[in-house]
């Protein structure tokens, strides 16, 4: 699988491939192909296949959030591949691609099963996947499809895209695929806010659990996707002040484009600070060079606006919190924002405390109810 | 006949030459009555004639970079005003009549009221130990760990010391250059009063901003600081203690502000952010005070989330 450019007729990315359907259809990855969606008046997807035939083919379906591509050719290519589910947990599978445009290659390693904290989205394959096996089929002992290869942690941690969401995107995909008048950017978007809103939603229905920080009961897990580290760094023997650090992030992101690269960030951090040698000056000047939490995505100017930012002072289980809401949006992807809330505790000398919960590519007006919740299950104990 | 005075002035710094003869010549070679070393001078440049019935004259005697009155070259001039203006190469003449009145008398430094602080020295050790118990106190409450004594000796020196010091030296210098004098205890006088005021107005700018919840005050400030205050500070200095005219002080003022306010500016986030127009951070609010003093209401969680949905995204960059 190949994006080209129109122009020079040169490849600009690759990936793998399979012919699954009527014949004429062929599964891949969202990302092997996202230049076309950015920009289709310059690049095109087309094939190679084992037996060297070539051709041009068309988008008929996206599944960003699942990072699948259903594209069609002119005619049928050969047989399909069957599609069957996982097997048990520890079986052998088989990934196949195309490594570095090499040629056809075949990696084993073992099922390690579905990653609930990818919100189901991911098997944990045991053997290498590398560059230009994106979009190749994983296939059991019985040489039939159980997903589609996707990303790579290295050291033989990899990642496979469970067949059933390439079945379902199948069975919902057109043969005519999009017309020449679709906005795929807006597709894309449409998407993402999807599954992003989706997530949230389900976050708002579970019961959280808490988890308690010093003087303050706070969310803990709130999803099965979400995993929380102690961040604390070590202090100095010498420090006269101590501090804890709790981050938790999830880990269900989605792959937007090689630009913006992915959104569907959840990220909240705790952060305790107290002293007891300090006097209030010298403690607020540490509280306060502390306080400068920040979204990582450092993004161009054409990808998304300035951040727009207003402060609060909001009563919170009693307390007084300063609080700050930030807000901007991606320049191509209608709707999409990032948000980043920031909390700190005031009116104590000797102790503080700052909430920061980011999120990335999801529709702000959706985030609100969530942020409400956040501060809802925050909980101060005297 | 009256008595006439000629004020030469080369590179800032005058002398002055009676103009009693009937003939004086000016020039380079060593015949002539006043001599003008200057390579844009003309071995026998000008002739001042002073005739019996009073009349004043001027011959040019130079091919090369002629005499000018005002700004136009002459060939002979009878004058009939004083004072007049003459340029001969590139030397600065000036005709004046002996009862030209002169300037009113400026009083030293150290006279008067407001010359008492820039005076005595003591006022100028004071400021300067002053400054070193600020930075000291700074220091203080903003070091975290067990305190040092070599730490805090480090930072003095680096921070105050070396600075007010160089401070001290270059401005003493450009001083040196422009009136030929030395004013160290002024100079460190004038330097630490501004260390102090920065320390104090650091101070209440950041107050400010919490009180406002705004960082415009810390903004303005940083502005301000390096394209108003720095410059009217030396300004003033140039007027009361070094005595140079207004006009020229406020310009000299501008010119020996702008290496310590131009790079400044130009490395300052403020105005990285104004003229990119752009930035992938979010720069909210993040000051905080044990104080506590805000202008903005606290807010309960339902009304903070229905004054949220207000919230509008950034400006798209150009």
């Amino acid at each position: 699988m190949r994006v080209l450019n129109r122009e020079t007729g040169k490849k600009s990315s690759i990936g793998s491939g399979f012919i699954v359907g009527d014949g004429s259809r062929l599964a891949t990855n969202y990302h092997v192909i996202s230049q076309v969606i950015l920009e289709p008046e310059v690049f095109y997807i087309s094939f190679i296949g084992s037996d060297g035939q070539e051709g041009e083919l068309k988008l008929l379906g996206l599944d960003v959030a699942h990072d699948l591509a259903l594209l069609g050719a002119e005619h049928s290519l050969g047989e399909a591949i069957e599609m069957s589910p996982l097997p048990p947990r520890g079986a052998p599978i088989f990934a196949m691609g195309n490594p570095l445009d090499l040629g056809l290659s075949i990696s084993v390693g073992t099922n390690g099963g579905i990653l609930n904290q990818t919100d189901d989205s991911r098997i944990l394959f045991s053997g290498s996947l590398n560059p230009g096996m994106s979009g190749g089929p994983t296939f059991n002992a019985s040489g039939e499809a159980i997903g589609i290869n996707v990303a790579t942690a290295r050291n033989d941690i990899s990642f496979i895209v469970p067949s059933r969401f390439l079945s379902a995107l199948i069975e919902k995909s057109s043969s005519d695929g999009y017309g020449a008048e679709t906005d795929l950017k807006a597709e894309v978007a449409r998407q993402v806010l999807a599954y992003e809103s989706r997530y949230i939603e389900q976050l708002l229905e579970s019961d959280w659990p808490n988890l308690d920080l010093r003087q303050f009961k706070l969310p803990g897990v709130i999803s099965p996707t979400v995993r929380c580290w102690d961040n604390s760094a070590k202090l100095s023997a010498v420090a006269l002040y101590k501090r804890y650090q709790i981050r938790c992030t999830n880990q269900n992101h989605v792959y937007l484009d090689e630009a913006n690269s992915s959104v569907g960030r959840l990220l909240y951090e705790y952060y305790w600070l107290e002293s007891e040698d300090l006097n209030a000056i010298q403690f607020y000047n540490l509280y306060e060079s502390l306080n400068k939490d920040q979204v990582d995505a450092k993004l161009d100017r054409d990808m998304v606006s300035n951040f727009n930012c207003e402060t609060w002072f909001v009563e919170v289980s009693s307390q007084q919190m300063k609080s700050n809401l930030c807000r901007r949006e991606y320049v191509e992807y209608q709707g999409m924002s990032d948000v980043l809330f920031t909390a700190a505790l005031t009116g104590h000398e000797d102790r503080g405390f700052f909430i920061t919960l980011i999120l990335t590519g999801v529709d702000y007006h959706a985030t609100l109810p969530l942020i409400r919740k956040f501060l809802e299950n925050t909980e101060w104990t005297p | 006949m009256d008595s006439l005075i000629l004020e030469i002035s080369t590179r800032g710094l005058h002398r002055y030459e009676p103009i009693d003869d009937e003939v004086t010549t000016l020039g380079r070679a060593l015949d002539n009555d006043i001599i003008l070393s200057d390579p844009t001078v003309a071995p026998h440049h000008l002739k001042i004639i002073r005739h019996q019935d009073g009349r004043l004259e001027l011959i040019n005697l130079a091919v090369v970079n002629p005499t000018r009155v005002g700004t136009r070259p002459i060939d002979t001039r009878e004058l009939t005003r004083l004072p007049v203006d003459i340029e001969v190469g590139r030397v600065q003449l000036q005709l004046l009549a002996r009862d030209n009145p002169v300037a009113e008398t400026r009083p030293l430094a150290g006279n008067g009221r407001r010359g008492h602080l820039f005076g005595h020295p003591y006022w100028a050790i004071l400021l300067a130990l002053t400054c070193i118990c600020v930075d000291a106190l700074d220091f203080y409450l903003n070091s975290y760990n067990s305190f040092k004594w070599s730490d805090l000796l480090k930072y003095l020196l680096r921070e105050t010391v070396l600075t007010i010091g160089a401070f001290v030296l270059a401005l003493s210098i450009l001083e040196r250059l422009l009136v030929n004098r030395w004013e160290m205890k002024q100079m460190l006088t004038s330097v630490s009063l501004v260390y102090l005021m920065f320390a104090g107005a650091s101070v209440i700018v950041v107050g400010l901003d919490y009180l406002l919840s705004a960082s415009w005050p810390s903004t303005l400030f940083h502005f301000g600081w390096y394209l108003a205050i720095i410059p009217a500070a030396i300004a003033i200095y140039l007027i009361h203690i070094s005595h140079i005219k207004r006009e020229r002080s406020i310009v000299l003022a501008l010119l020996i502000a702008s290496p310590i306010a131009v790079p400044s500016i130009l490395q300052s986030p403020e105005l990285q952010a104004l003229l990119d127009n752009f930035s992938s951070s979010a720069s909210y609010h993040n000051r905080l005070s044990h104080l506590n003093w805000h202008l903005r209401d606290s807010v309960s969680i339902d009304r903070f989330i229905e004054q949220a949905k207000e919230l509008e995204p950034g400006e798209i960059a150009d």
